[in-house]
């Protein structure tokens, strides 16, 4: 059973996508890649006439982190989901399909450059700034590489309305 | 408060002070717009949006 919590829904005929923005850290994949559906100036932000369902979950499968997700309307086609379909509902949602996921645990640490956007720290790690340390486990953290953060050093998307190239 | 479950650290971040991304460890560095990936160990990377090295620090934050 689904709950109803956790953010914004779109659909189209085939597909619903899942936006949590409290979990998006700006790695930007969404935008960058296909800003026909996933376009931050636009209300509402997510267009699912914009692309072809295969483009949209292949463009969801990107994101790093748990803010988009997506799911079949056909719930039949949702029992048989191979493992490389990283986003889909029952992996990166599972609170949403009544499911307690496995914890991934990442080893290495992954540290990703993201193109023109932040530096995206997912895994078990320690950081330390202004003197204050954490230890996270299968975390993700965002950190600003253009130097106009409101958040410094995380990273608030601002990157995106200087044009930061880099 | 009172767990006892060790520490599964791999990587230890530093984020000096107006400067670079100190991270070392094990990790795997990926840079998507210049098509790099390394493992090296210890890396600083530009935090200041200046460096002509990206995505290295190349001490351009200091100037």
């Amino acid at each position: 059973m689904e709950k109803n919590s956790g953010g914004k829904r779109y659909r189209n005929d085939d597909i619903t996508v899942y936006w949590k923005p409290s979990a998006c850290v700006h790695a930007s994949y969404c935008y960058r890649e296909l800003i026909e559906v996933f376009d931050p100036s636009r209300r509402p932000w997510v267009d699912m006439n914009g692309a072809s369902t295969e483009k949209i979950i292949e463009v969801v499968n990107l994101c790093p982190t748990e803010a988009l997700a997506w799911k079949w309307n056909d719930e039949t086609k949702n029992e048989t989901i191979d493992n490389d379909q990283v986003n889909h509902i029952k992996f990166r949602r599972p609170e949403l399909v009544g499911e307690t996921g496995p914890v991934n645990q990442e080893r290495p640490v992954s540290v990703k450059v993201m193109t023109d956007g932040p530096i995206v720290l997912k895994g078990n790690f320690k950081y330390t700034y202004n003197g204050i340390t954490k230890v996270v486990e299968d975390s993700i953290v965002s950190i600003c590489r253009c130097g106009v953060s409101d958040h410094m050093p995380f990273c608030d998307g601002k990157h995106r309305k200087i044009g930061f190239s880099g | 408060m009172e767990e006892t479950k060790k520490d599964k650290t791999e990587a230890t971040i530093e984020l000096l002070d107006f400067g670079p991304i100190k991270i070392s460890g094990n990790f795997v560095l990926k840079d998507l717009k210049r098509d790099i990936e390394e493992t090296p160990g210890e890396v600083l990377l530009c935090r200041c949006g200046k460096s002509g090295n990206k995505p290295y620090c190349d001490d351009s934050h200091k100037k």
